[in-house]
């Protein structure tokens, strides 16, 4: 390269970086739950609120329930698996409690809460977890300029073209919440905690389905953290650019959300509220959203503004009438809910608040020439208040949902026999039944799809459990009115 | 290739003081000090575990952990304890990235027998906790409330946190924290519902009393005074742990005994043994009894601990010098405690398979 194109190469690059910092200049603040302690303690509120422990130590043989140590084996994980955990779960805080010990051992709870963190680990993770429920759709319609600027921030961050060149840098798009849940590549989304569920018995060595039922646990966190998320009002009104981006302050690269923030610090992990009633919902999508409007998705985004989804600040000049500006503030909402009440605008340079019942919905403030619309710490405190026990609530629901099937294993003259409780309406499905022996080693005796007789959903297998047979375990791999299912049930001999 | 923006990380301003008696914001990078107190005696407690983390972060916009530090020391006999600023831990070099901050640093210290404390929150029995405030940077004080019998060991287990130290240190506690989920806790009735075999059991505490007598201990070690029998004052009393104290009556503390009893189950009996290896002075295995063995010693006094496995028990048995002068009778003793385990009462089951008509109420 000569000295000239050496001078232009310099000047090119200058530009570019002068514009990337342009660009990182113009960012804001963001709103997200904060992984390492709302939704860990979000996540412990729900599981405290469900009927999880006794699953695990009744059906699971595990007598310590959400205390129970389990041990994920790297062993028992392929590779790459492997690595993508270790390094996620090692950058977990261990004064919250869920950082897995350097054994890979962790309580049951631990294991849970974990999941729920590493769901947005690395930040970037978190592109997935939105979802407009009123258009089915996740993350996006950013702008170019939006989405550009965001790549220069995280290049600038990263410090490497890496993610650039090998396009997973958050270009401001995501899957919708609700695929990303379901998804095989959500390494803990519902798929893993299905497939880990049915090898936490399956599996012939103990080990092994230790492991499996920490991995089972961990994709049940994550499953919780993206309905947690549909308890954001940002991130169910397709707000990244408005909410994330739309500020400045004085370092371009410190930029977290005040409503974050502002939950993060007054709650911290251990100050989040018990959850509200248990809410059961007829299916896991349910949860989130449904045409009954009543998911956590749809609730939230027809109850609360966020920070890009606010009125539009309407110009008032001496002609303008409260009707006119009212008018235009409703006007430029992106989501006809929730309505806008009537605003008070006499006064000047006064501090008031729009309420929906006794909750603070927006504050606004009439400035010269047009009326401000923001969102404030009283703002923020009414919506964590209403918006956190609530959030605990549904996932609670979640959790019992996913173990809504309980089997009944018994041992009678060479057969044994499966009968399924707690289906929802019609359950069909296959059981596999393995037999346990003094070593912990399992073999599967039998299988067999479910019948219904007399009312009373079974499988029956025509084997004995061979000598020295110490327990039973099932699984039921199916379908119910309430969607896919796997139980799983451990009965120990007498 | 690779952009040179920003080194070290952003630290966040801590939401403490430097210290107790200053309104100066701490530095989160440290160095911390303080003295680790018993709430009720105001006297310094040693050998409590005090564990310090510091988090990291990164992102912008959305954010995520991305490392935590962590060091982890003892109250020495003063009660005081000091946490090296971050920089000069080793090994213990900051991350880096643009967006990388500094976001919180959380103190924990926990001494079985107290409630935990935490620098960020205090622990509340309804499960949730109120922010504490009066944590400092340096010269903090520590002030650990003794344990209460009404307490819930679920709920301090979830409030307690911690690295591997932490939890090692409070294994204990997972055996009586899954009972309190699985619906029994001390003096609630469990069990119930119709059918054959179907009754209502109290869930007494534990009680040791017939697993050693004045008369077998003077049998064994030829003593002819008189003993005041009564419990170790350490430790309350639970239906997971009870204890006995027999007090030679006018004579110095090398002729008491001493016999304390953990039924915790399998897993956490185990735990219970290798802190046992851990922290009692002078601890080696011997393996001369029950599936597992030590012996320790500390001035006059002989101690002998044994597990088994089995019964989810741990026992731990103290007598002096004067008492027991030689190794043997101490020996005796513990196979005489070993030998009476079945007679203790029946352990409460921690969870009811169905179907068999017990424990389904009492859900917290």
């Amino acid at each position: 390269m000569t000295g000239r194109s050496l001078v232009r190469a310099r000047a090119l690059w200058l530009r570019v970086v002068a514009l990337a910092v342009a660009v990182v200049a113009a960012a804001g603040p963001a709103r997200a739950y904060d992984p390492a302690t709302t939704h860990a303690g979000l996540t412990e509120r729900s599981v405290l609120a469900s009927g999880l422990h006794k699953v695990l130590a009744r059906r699971l043989n595990r007598p310590l329930g959400l205390f129970e140590p389990l041990r994920l084996r790297e062993a028992d994980m392929d590779e790459r698996e492997a690595r993508s955990l270790r390094g996620r779960l090692g950058t977990l805080d261990p004064a919250g409690g869920y950082r897995p010990a350097a054994d890979g051992v962790a309580s049951a709870l631990s294991w849970i809460v974990a999941g729920s963190v590493i769901a947005g680990t690395p930040a970037e993770r978190g592109r997935n977890l939105f979802y407009d429920p009123a258009r089915g759709t996740g993350l996006g319609n950013a702008g170019d300029g939006a989405a550009f600027g965001h790549a220069v921030r995280s290049l600038l961050d990263d410090g490497t073209f890496r993610a650039l060149a090998t396009g997973t840098d958050f270009n401001l798009t995501g899957l919708p919440a609700t695929e990303w849940l379901a998804s095989a590549d959500n390494d803990v989304g519902l798929a893993a905690f299905s497939r880990e569920l049915e090898a936490a018995v399956s599996e012939a060595d103990p080990s092994a389905r230790g492991s499996a039922l920490a991995r089972a646990l961990l994709a049940l966190g994550g499953t919780l953290a993206v309905l947690q998320d549909a308890g954001e009002p940002a991130h169910v009104r397709n707000d990244f650019t408005g909410a994330y981006l739309g500020g400045a302050g004085d370092n371009p690269f410190d930029r977290s959300s005040a409503f974050e923030r502002y939950v993060a610090d007054h709650y911290g992990r251990l100050g989040v509220p018990a959850a509200a009633p248990v809410v059961a919902r007829p299916t896991v999508m349910a949860y989130i959203t449904a045409a009954d409007r009543q998911g956590l998705a749809d609730r939230t985004q027809r109850r609360f503004f966020s920070q890009g989804t606010l009125p539009e600040d309407p110009i008032v000049d001496r002609e303008t009438t409260a009707v006119e500006v009212m008018r235009d503030a409703r006007g430029s909402l992106a989501y006809g809910l929730p309505r806008l009440p009537r605003l008070e605008l006499r006064k000047m340079g006064e501090r008031r608040y729009a309420f929906d019942g006794p909750r603070r919905l927006l504050a606004y403030e009439r400035v010269p020439g047009r009326v401000r619309f923001f969102l404030d710490d009283a703002v923020y405190a009414d919506t964590a208040r209403v918006l956190l026990p609530e959030i605990a609530a549904y996932g609670a629901g979640l959790v019992d949902h996913l173990f809504r099937v309980e089997l009944a294993i018994s041992a009678k003259d060479g057969t044994v026999t499966v009968e399924a409780h707690g289906a929802s309406g019609a359950l069909d499905g296959r059981v596999r039944v393995y037999a346990e022996d003094a070593r912990g080693r399992r073999t599967e005796l039998g299988a067999g799809a479910v019948v219904v007789t007399d009312g009373a959903a079974r499988v029956t297998v025509a084997a004995a459990p061979p000598s020295g047979t110490r327990r039973l375990a099932a699984v039921l791999r199916g379908r119910d009115a309430a969607g896919d299912l796997v139980a799983v049930s451990e009965s120990p001999l007498p | 290739m690779a952009l040179a923006i920003g080194c070290g990380p952003m630290v966040e301003t801590a939401k403490f003081p430097v210290r107790p008696d200053s309104v100066r914001p701490a530095d989160l990078l440290g160095p911390y000090d303080g003295i680790v107190l018993d709430a009720d005696t105001d006297r310094p407690v040693a050998g409590a575990t005090v564990a310090a983390s510091w988090a990291f972060e990164r992102g912008i916009g959305l954010q995520a952990p991305l490392a935590a530090r962590e060091v982890v020391v003892e109250s020495g006999v003063d009660g005081r304890y000091a946490i090296p600023r971050l920089t000069d831990v080793p090994g213990a070099e900051l991350p880096a990235g643009a967006s990388t901050r500094l976001r919180r640093f959380t103190l924990i210290v926990y001494r079985r027998g107290h409630v935990a404390w935490r620098s960020d929150r205090r622990f509340g029995q309804t499960g949730v906790s109120a922010r504490r405030r009066d944590f400092s940077q340096r010269g903090n004080r520590v002030r650990l409330e003794k344990w209460q019998p009404g307490f819930h060991h679920a709920e301090h287990l979830v409030f307690l946190g911690g690295g591997d130290k932490v939890r090692a240190a409070a294994a204990w506690e997972l055996q009586p924290a899954a009972m309190e989920l699985g619906g029994q806790e001390e003096g609630e009735k469990v069990g119930g519902g119709e059918g054959e075999g179907a009754s209502a059991r109290h869930v007494a505490p534990l009680d040791i009393e017939k697993l050693l007598t004045d008369d077998e201990i003077r049998g064994v070690t030829g003593f002819v005074g008189k003993f005041e029998d009564g419990k170790l004052a350490d430790l309350p009393t639970t239906e997971f742990y009870d204890s006995r104290h027999f007090k030679a009556v006018g004579k110095p503390e090398g002729y008491d005994v001493g016999l304390r009893v953990w039924r915790l189950g399998p897993a956490a009996s185990e735990a219970q043994y290798r802190k046992l290896l851990e922290e009692l002075p002078g601890a080696h295995s011997t393996d001369e009894m029950g599936d597992a063995s030590l012996r320790a010693r500390s001035g006059d006094i002989n101690g002998l601990a044994f597990l088994v496995r089995e019964r989810g028990v741990v026992a731990s048995l103290t007598c002096g010098v004067s008492q027991c002068p030689e190794s043997a009778q101490l020996l005796k003793l513990a196979k005489l405690v070993e030998s009476r385990l079945p007679d203790l009462p029946p352990e409460p089951v921690p969870a009811a398979p169905p179907g068999t008509g017990a424990g389904e109420g009492g859900t917290p």
